[in-house]
């Protein structure tokens, strides 16, 4: 079997694994073993095999496409500037050697075919993907493991201390340990489906598993208020950005008819193949380059009055009217036609990632989400979920014009600013972390912004093992203390050796530690990536220096929110004797995950001679035509976005290297200095910095600023409609109804006054008519019975006198 | 036609028997012998009748779950009409007994059997007038049914107008407090709508003259039978032919073909200064849209809703809504073509009105079933905009199938919201039975009070949710996809209505499932799931996962119809109605092939 074959197999088999723990404990899960206590080793095993697959499936990719360094030299002789002037976005290397990613693609499965459209589930892989199998089959496993430690409260009955009855006292329930592997196997499945995915109704579809699956998990306590109030805020939230997203695909499929990222080809009954370009071509015709354009759809689309005007001065013959049109395609083209239906795709596009990888604006549902389990938030803040945002922007770059990838970039860092600062004052260990997820994510967007691809998803990566590492040490103190106030702990280095240790390792791969130019954590060399990028970028775009200074100035921000937290966790003196004294160590079962990930957290970044390495591998699934220089934009007008291997030579390096190990050296310094060796007191410092505190506090007072712009105006357009109904609507109809009851009134009145001394008999009847309307409103049945089929006989008279009369000539 | 052959037609016996063996069980139940005491006997002869009514249509619909394939039985792939009978009826008006089901009735008429069949099921809970409740619930059947098999117009209002008397009923006497008022709400809406109906379709009639149709197209309409042939046939069609005197008609195939002849005479005919096409597309329009109902027409439906037992309000918003949107894809747009494209606009601005007023309703609710309510306002919105997305244009290059894909999405929105909403009304119901309140802020703890019902309850809610891999995903996103091509100001509001379905389905569902305690009166009354319910609740749950995994089951029948409908109606636009002046013979020719074959 040729990898073609058997990468879908082996990839789809572990996509699948997760799924069949799903449905095997949702209908067995109470029956395994003492209160589904084997659950847990049910969906570990899945979760297992799915990484093995996935390390095969690696395995069989590298024996194909041996990972080696990427030579530079070759792509740079043709950077040139693209020619298509005024097209709006286009790009460069037109060299004949154009590079092209190596990938597989097809599909298994339709969902609606109809015409030319068709929505399928199906396959694209390449590095990357088997890359996001492997991370994330591994990081889940790790989760799996420590969570069969960590739930073990959910083994027997539970009283939840933060759940208050009525009736005073606490809430008893039974331990719910198979519901949450249940949920977790969900969550994996959803995410695997999202990577592996060949189209983008099919990310979406696992978009919004993704989405429900963390509502079940967020909302896993779901006797108390705040675990359910976070896990609808977490998916309405990612809704918003759904809603963007929407309107990308759209913009996409109305224009394009396909959402396939690959060119599909189908084989019809006698053999012939026809090929139908994906978005990737479509966007990036070899023809030119791989360069960015308009594609031929979006600009028919734009131009849908001079296509009807063709299509009416050619009415008598359709095939010239489709000639003429694609004849003029280009025109339109170079006249600037269908550029805006790019940029509403790919910001759209880019919406629905803002959502999922809590970007600015959307960042709020992240830190609320930390409600649920801690396994949970390991598992959402690295390698699922908030990664999956990063990879569909990482995936569906080729499509991204310039405008586009500048709106990232400033998202990107606007969220990565903010959520520093608001990391900077937060006690709960869990929120800071949280924080510094979001933070993290937003250095990933700006540098998938600033042309940096690699750059973005080699931090992706690394993050997804330090902050999952992170996490579950977390987890572990929380275990031991019972509380997630860093303020009540201090001093646990010494009892919580390993996960003291761990966390270290954790703190120090954030911080992209290493030793300027020899070696390094994971860290180190993304994060030098990232800065590196943004430099190279603010050269080329000096209009756009704040974006290099929001990442050399979020590099200090990191290094002293994460040691500040470090710090008064392990460090100094115990703070609350109570918490100190019962703390211990957690058991091996969670803290062999620890280690297994710190290791990685201090690798995962080398490169060994040879050139195999993750950078390398990345590089294998470069989108076509990103690997030269790219100008372009018509919105924020002229960008460059310079080629990324231009910002691993040279001053460009040396300078980031250098701004990384100096913000980071003073981020560390000024954190010991205030909570090590005690310098600064950092309530002074709070104290004389007051507003500033209260607002990063507060963080920035953005729940209650959507509270009161989006939420009550909602809620308030909301009662205003359902009291139109009563009020407006109802009101309307009784008068109608009242006014019929009226005039049967007036009827009868007429018939009693004025009729009836004329003609008794045909009074009489009027006047039982009139009576029976007055009831219109009482539930007689028999009087609408007679109105219909008296007024049935009537029209029929009625209208075949007006009807018959004028066309029977 | 020779009488004898035409009561061998093969679909003659099966599709009568499913359209009135509900009728006929009925009239037996309600004879004096029936005792009424004897209650068991009466719901159990119900839930039988309709079981064996959807064997028939499941015999019908899927022919080889049963061996072999019959001539009655429904080919897939085939677009056109099958399983026609014609008979004639009252002859003075050409008004026949014209039967016949496609991709788009067929798999309605199943939905219609399957859920009368559980909401059979669920009236085991109605003790009042045991035996009349049960005659007027199969009459109900029996007139849905009838509307989604009839071919002649006048057979159509007949069965439509059947319908309305028992739904008024069961509202009237077995519904809540203010049942009352909300029958006769119901009513005159319904009749208002009626009315209206009614005019459009003696318009046409009078307007109609099969003379202007060729052979191949009176063939098509089975206006002359095509199972007659040869000396016959001739017979037949020169009837038509020599007729002195516009030859009227009642047939919905051959009012289809003739109001897309390039000479239609719906188009020609003036009425006030506007075309006798837009009268009527218009007056059908009311008449379909408060069924749906759209708003501003949607009033009687919370309150027929609240009011209604449950098992009815499972066939109202599963089967009776999806009568609005079944006449508009087969009335208005195959008939009225010009008016259709005309006031496309309104047909989607409608629907999103809806969309949006409803989700926004729903959200301020705090009673449970009107919530539900207005969350059918809400999707059946999708249906209209679906519907009405005619892309296929000048500008477009009269491209057609992002239009058959919004119909085809608004008709699996239909059958899907048949099985969700069903089940939405029925998880409030076996709440509504055990506590008797539906007030929003006085539940919650459910979950850990019914843990079965409750995950059943939010699977069926997260359909409504429109959860992709369940049935409420798919009609929904090709509905909204669809309508890009269109309108890209209605396809941005309508994406937006997804942040609104997610706010009150969740909201709903933290309030009454999740907690720690139940907040209400009866809490004792809380007790597991009985069997019974589990084996209503339970289908509806497989079937919204399986159609939300495996929309192709659908989409198999639904699709070919659909597309040959709307490619049709793309040529029409194309040649037709942009089409330059030519020469009227030229145009004859041209309107060959157009309409049901």
């Amino acid at each position: 079997m040729d990898l073609s074959s058997q990468l879908p197999l082996l990839l789809g088999l572990a996509w699948l694994a997760p799924l069949a723990s799903f449905v095997a404990i949702l209908f067995f899960g109470p029956r395994m073993g003492q209160h589904g206590k084997n659950a847990a080793w049910v969906a570990t095993a899945a979760i297992l095999t799915s990484f093995v697959l996935s390390l095969v499936a690696f395995g069989g990719w590298i024996g194909s496409h041996p990972v080696q360094a990427v030579s530079h030299g070759a792509h740079g002789a043709h950077d040139s500037h693209g020619d298509e002037a005024a097209v709006g976005a286009h790009g460069a290397g037109h060299g004949p050697a154009a590079h092209s990613p190596i990938a597989y693609s097809g599909d298994w499965y339709t969902l609606y075919e109809g015409g030319n459209l068709k929505l399928s589930i199906g396959w694209y892989i390449d590095a990357l993907t088997i890359l996001m199998f492997v991370v994330v089959t591994f990081i889940a496993t790790c989760i799996h493991v420590y969570a069969s430690g960590y739930m073990h409260d959910e083994l027997h009955d539970v009283t939840d201390h933060e759940v208050h009855l009525s009736g005073g006292g606490h809430l008893h329930r039974p331990g719910r340990f198979p519901r949450f592997f249940q949920a977790l196997s969900l969550f994996c499945f959803s995410m695997l489906g999202i990577v592996i995915a060949g189209n983008l109704a099919m990310v979406f579809i696992f978009w919004e598993l993704v989405g429900i699956c963390s509502w079940f998990l967020i909302g896993f306590y779901y006797e108390r208020k705040s675990a359910s109030n976070a896990a609808n805020k977490a998916f309405i939230v990612n809704r918003v950005g759904d809603f963007g997203m929407l309107i990308g695909l759209m913009a996409l499929w109305g224009a394009l008819g396909t959402l396939h990222f690959a060119d599909t080809t189908t084989t019809a009954a006698d053999g012939a193949a026809t090929t139908q370009p994906g978005l990737f071509s479509l966007v990036r015709p070899a023809a030119g380059g791989h360069a960015l354009r308009v594609p031929d759809g979006m600009v028919k689309f734009a131009a849908a009055k001079e296509v009807a005007q063709i299509a009416a001065d050619h009415a008598a013959n359709p095939a010239d009217a489709a000639s003429e049109v694609a004849s003029k395609i280009d025109d339109w083209r170079s006249m600037g036609m269908g550029r805006w239906l790019l940029f509403v795709a790919g910001v759209g596009i880019f919406c629905g990632c803002v959502g999922k990888s809590a970007q600015f604006p959307l960042f709020v549902w992240l830190p609320d989400a930390m409600e649920g389990p801690t396994p949970v938030s390991a598992l959402v803040h690295s390698a699922t979920m908030v990664a999956a945002g990063v990879y569909l922007v990482g995936r569906f770059y080729p499509v991204l014009s310039p405008d586009v990838l500048l709106v990232i970039a400033y998202v990107g860092a606007i969220t990565l600013f903010i959520a520093a600062t608001i990391a900077l004052v937060a006690n709960d260990i869990k929120r800071v972390l949280a924080y510094s997820t979001v933070s993290q994510l937003g250095y990933m967007m700006l540098a998938l912004g600033v042309g940096g691809w690699s750059a973005g998803l080699f931090h992706l990566v690394t993050h997804a093992f330090f902050k999952s590492l992170l996490f579950l040490c977390s987890g572990s103190v929380i275990h031991a203390c019972h509380t997630n106030d860093m303020r009540k702990m201090g001093g646990l280095a010494r009892v919580m050796p390993w996960t003291a240790g761990t966390m270290l390792v954790g703190c120090l791969a954030i911080i992209g530690a290493g030793i300027p130019f020899v070696i390094g954590l994971s860290g180190y060399y993304s994060k030098d990536a990232i800065l590196a990028q943004a430099l190279s970028f603010a050269q080329a775009n000096p209009a756009h220096w704040i974006l290099y200074v929001a990442v050399a100035g979020g590099a200090f921000l990191t290094a002293f929110y994460m040691f500040r937290l470090w710090f008064m966790t392990f460090a100094g003196r115990p703070r609350d004797h109570h918490i100190a004294e019962h703390a211990h160590e957690s058991p091996a079962v969670m803290v062999a995950p620890l280690v297994a990930l710190a290791v990685l957290a201090v690798v995962a970044g080398w490169t060994l001679p040879g050139g195999f390495g993750l950078a390398n591998l990345l590089e294998q699934a470069r989108p076509a035509g990103t690997e030269s220089t790219m100008t372009g934009g018509f919105v924020f007008g002229g960008l460059t976005f310079p080629a990324e291997h231009e910002s691993h030579e040279g001053a460009i390096h040396v300078t980031a290297t250098l701004t990384a190990f100096t913000t980071a050296a003073a981020g560390v310094l000024l954190a010991a200095a205030m909570y090590l060796w005690r310098i600064l007191s950092p309530t002074l410092v709070a104290y004389m910095f007051r507003p500033l505190y209260r607002f990063l506090a507060n963080r920035w007072y953005f729940d209650e600023l959507y509270h009161a712009v989006f939420v009550v105006p909602a809620l308030g357009i909301a009662k205003l409609a359902s009291s139109t109904d009563r009020g407006v609507i109802d009101k309307i109809i009784d008068g109608l109804a009242w006014s019929a009851r009226q005039l049967a009134g007036i009827d009868a009145w007429i018939d009693r006054t004025l009729v009836d001394g004329l003609v008794n008999a045909t009074a009489n009847a009027t006047w039982h008519a009139g009576l029976e309307l007055k009831k219109l409103q009482t539930g007689h049945l028999r009087q609408y019975v007679m109105f219909i089929v008296v007024g049935t006989v009537a029209l029929f008279v009625l209208a075949s006198l007006l009807f018959r009369t004028t066309l029977a000539g | 036609m020779d009488p004898t052959a035409s009561l061998t037609q093969p679909a003659l016996w099966p599709l009568t028997a499913i359209v009135f063996l509900p009728a006929l069980v009925a009239a037996f139940l309600s004879l004096p012998i029936i005792p009424k005491a004897r209650e068991e006997f009466i719901r159990w002869t119900s839930l039988l009748t309709m079981a064996v009514v959807f064997v028939l249509s499941l015999w019908m619909a899927w022919p080889q779950l049963f061996g072999a394939t019959g001539p009655a039985q429904f080919r897939l792939g085939e677009p056109g009409m099958q399983a026609v009978v014609k008979l004639p009826w009252i002859d003075a008006f050409g008004i026949e007994y014209l039967l016949g089901v496609d991709g788009i009735s067929m798999p309605l008429v199943v939905l219609t059997t399957f859920l009368s069949m559980l909401a059979a099921a669920a009236s085991w809970p109605i003790t009042k007038h045991v035996k009349a409740y049960h005659v007027l619930f199969l009459l109900l059947v029996t007139g849905m049914l009838g509307v989604f098999v009839s071919l002649d117009f006048f057979l159509f209002y007949v069965f439509w107008e059947v319908m309305l008397l028992p739904m008024y009923f069961l509202i009237g006497i077995w519904g809540g407090p203010r049942r009352e008022y909300a029958a006769i709400k119901f009513f005159l809406y319904t009749l208002l709508g009626s009315v209206l109906m009614l005019l459009a379709i003696l318009m046409l009639y009078f307007t109609s003259d099969l003379r202007l149709l060729s052979d191949d197209q009176l063939i098509a309409a089975h206006v002359v039978s095509p199972a007659v042939e040869g000396a016959a046939r001739a017979d037949a069609l020169t009837a038509v032919r020599s007729a002195k005197n516009p030859v009227h008609t009642f047939n919905l195939l051959a009012l289809a073909q003739l109001g897309q002849l390039p000479s239609s005479p719906f188009a020609a005919a003036e009425v006030w200064g506007m075309s006798l096409e837009k009268w009527a597309f218009l007056l059908l329009l009311i008449g379909f849209v408060i069924k749906v109902p759209v708003v501003p027409v949607h009033t009687w439906l919370p309150d027929a809703h609240v009011e209604a037992p449950t098992p009815i309000s499972m066939i109202l918003a599963g089967v009776l809504l999806k009568l609005g949107g079944y006449g508009i894809l087969r009335i208005c747009y195959p008939i009225c073509p010009g008016a259709g494209l005309a006031f496309a606009w309104l047909v989607c601005g409608l629907g999103v009105v809806s969309m949006v007023y409803g989700a926004f309703a729903a959200l301020a609710q705090k009673d449970f079933k009107r919530m539900v309510a207005y969350s059918s306002v809400s999707h059946m919105g999708y249906v209209m905009l679906g519907l009405g997305v005619w892309s296929a244009v000048a500008g477009n290059e009269y491209r057609w199938d992002a239009w058959a894909q919004g119909v085809n999405g608004a008709m699996f929105q239909m059958l899907a919201h048949g099985i969700s909403s069903a089940g939405m009304f029925f998880m409030v119901g076996v709440l509504y039975d055990r506590v008797h309140h539906r007030n929003l802020e006085e539940f919650g703890g459910i979950f850990n009070r019914m843990p079965v019902y409750s995950g059943l309850a939010v699977a069926v809610f997260f359909a409504g949710l429109g959860l992709p891999g369940l049935c409420g995903f798919i009609g929904e996103v090709l509905v909204t996809l669809s309508s890009w091509n269109y309108s890209r100001t209605l396809a941005v509001i309508s994406a937006f209505t997804v942040i609104l379905t997610a706010a009150y389905i969740l909201w709903a569902i933290q309030r009454v499932y999740l907690g720690a305690e139940y907040k209400g009166p009866h809490g004792d009354h809380l007790t597991p799931i009985t069997a019974r319910e589990l084996a209503i609740a339970a289908p509806l749950v497989f079937f919204a996962i399986l159609f939300g995994v495996a929309p192709q089951i659908l989409f198999n029948y639904v699709t070919p119809t659909v597309n040959r409908q709307v490619e049709t109606l793309a040529d029409w636009t194309r040649r037709v109605h942009d089409a330059p002046p030519v020469a009227p013979a030229v145009a004859q020719r041209g309107a060959d092939g157009v309409g049901s074959r």
